[in-house]
């Protein structure tokens, strides 16, 4: 470690907060998210990857959401609950611990919750020309054009969260010179050791790997009966 | 024979008067035509569904040429006819979803719908061929010709 640092400056003690789990949920979503908006720009034929990609996210939505409740100390939800007291010390200064801190909580709330929408809602979507949602099929047009209408108003929403989740990071990292992308990438912060975080070992994680790859075979709508094989008319 | 200057007057008058009609010939009232251009719109939806079907399950030549002829039929068919001043309000089938810039942004929809029409022909041009991959791929342009349209001059059902 002392190698990274050379000279006489002592080696900042760290502690390990974000999990790989977690850290590839977080690059994984990122990509995604940024197929999911570019083939849908795109149109036409890119629509098919638009929705498989789209399944992705329901699965890895679902993995993180079980992992919120299983997964180890900084991952878990109830961590960083931004309770109106938490937020209170936020915003006095007296906030002190590891993790996300209560603004950020928020930030990682609403795109988690705008994103479970925005999937939710695109599997019952129909653009009425060449293309929708696995699961469109069980539901009736009226509804979902209503909810079409919503994955097309999530559109907005979803990049100004986005935007305010990279503007507030660039903030820490130019005014308050705190870098948060290096500890999402190695997982180490500033810290101490004995604030690391603990739990979430194999059997959690395989307990939410399998919740998600649940949800993206109820996703894909492939437990549906196919459809009739197309009858040769006559006429 | 040597017409009569009256008659001569009364003949061009009522040419001109036919012509006039001719170049307005508006069928159907403005619900009807709402209603005439939502079926129109269904039915190649039908027919976009049809040849997507058939892409992705077994590929039925035939069918696709039927489907493709239908579209190219309806992209050929005139339809800004449909679109006379007035019915930009009222309903079909149901409210109509035309956004009011339809009627005022002539050239962008002449645009739109030229593009569309040339996608149109050339599906029912791949279709006959039958290849396939050839049908998929047009299947795409043409998708996306469609949507151009929706994205600017279509409110969306909500
Ligand atoms: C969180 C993940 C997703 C994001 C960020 C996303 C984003 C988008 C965006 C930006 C559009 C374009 C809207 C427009 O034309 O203005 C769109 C359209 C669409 N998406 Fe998604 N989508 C996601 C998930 C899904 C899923 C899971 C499905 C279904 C499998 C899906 C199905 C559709 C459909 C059918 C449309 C066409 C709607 C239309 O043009 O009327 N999306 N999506
Ligand atoms: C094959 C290509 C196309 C398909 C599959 C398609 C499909 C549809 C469908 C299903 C509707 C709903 C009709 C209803 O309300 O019952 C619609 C409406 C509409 N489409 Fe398209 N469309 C296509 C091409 C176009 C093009 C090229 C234009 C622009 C010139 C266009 C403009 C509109 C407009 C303005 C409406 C609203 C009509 C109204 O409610 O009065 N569409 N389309």
């Amino acid at each position: 470690m002392c190698g990274v640092f050379p000279g006489k400056t002592p080696p900042p003690r760290r502690a390990y907060v974000w999990d790989l789990p977690t850290r590839l949920f977080h690059w994984a979503l990122v990509c995604c998210v940024a197929i999911a908006f570019v083939t849908a720009k795109l149109g036409g034929n890119w629509m098919a990857w638009h929705g498989r990609v789209g399944v992705l996210i329901v699965a890895l939505l679902v993995f993180r959401l079980a992992w919120g409740f299983v997964g180890p100390t900084y991952a878990r939800f109830m961590h960083f609950l931004p309770t109106p007291r938490a937020l209170r010390d936020y915003l006095q200064g007296r906030w002190q611990a590891q993790g996300h801190n209560p603004l950020g909580a928020l930030s990682v709330f609403a795109l988690l919750g705008v994103l479970c929408l925005q999937a939710g809602s695109g599997l019952f979507s129909d653009d009425d020309v060449a293309f929708a949602g696995y699961l469109a099929p069980l539901v009736a047009k009226a509804t979902s054009d209503r909810l079409t209408f919503a994955h097309r108003l999530g559109e907005e929403v979803l990049l100004a969260l986005v935007a305010l989740h990279v503007g507030a990071i660039a903030f820490y990292a130019l005014v308050k010179k705190r870098n948060l992308v290096a500890p999402m990438i190695t997982g180490w912060a500033e810290g101490r050791p004995e604030e690391s975080t603990r739990g979430g070992g194999v059997k959690p994680f395989l307990l939410a790997f399998c919740l998600a790859l649940a949800a993206a075979y109820g996703a894909s709508g492939a437990w549906l009966p196919p459809p009739p094989a197309p009858a040769a008319a006559e006429w | 024979m040597r017409k009569h200057p009256i008659a001569v007057l009364f003949g061009s008058f009522v040419a001109v008067a036919l012509s006039g009609i001719a170049s307005a010939q508006v069928v159907g009232k403005v619900e009807d035509q709402i209603r005439w251009r939502q079926s129109a719109y269904q039915t190649m939806a039908w027919s976009m569904q049809r040849i997507k079907a058939n892409v992705e399950g077994t590929f039925n030549k035939d069918q696709v040429t039927q489907a493709a002829n239908v579209i190219a039929a309806l992209a050929n068919a005139g339809m800004g006819a449909l679109y006379q001043p007035g019915s930009d309000h009222g309903r079909g089938w149901r409210e109509t979803n035309v956004k009011p810039e339809f009627f005022k942004e002539g050239e962008k929809v002449r645009e739109l719908a030229q593009a569309f029409n040339r996608e149109a022909n050339e599906m029912a041009k791949v279709a006959a061929a039958g290849d396939a991959a050839a049908v998929k791929a047009q299947f795409g342009k043409l998708g996306e010709s469609c949507k151009a349209c929706h994205e600017k001059f279509r409110k969306e059902e909500k």
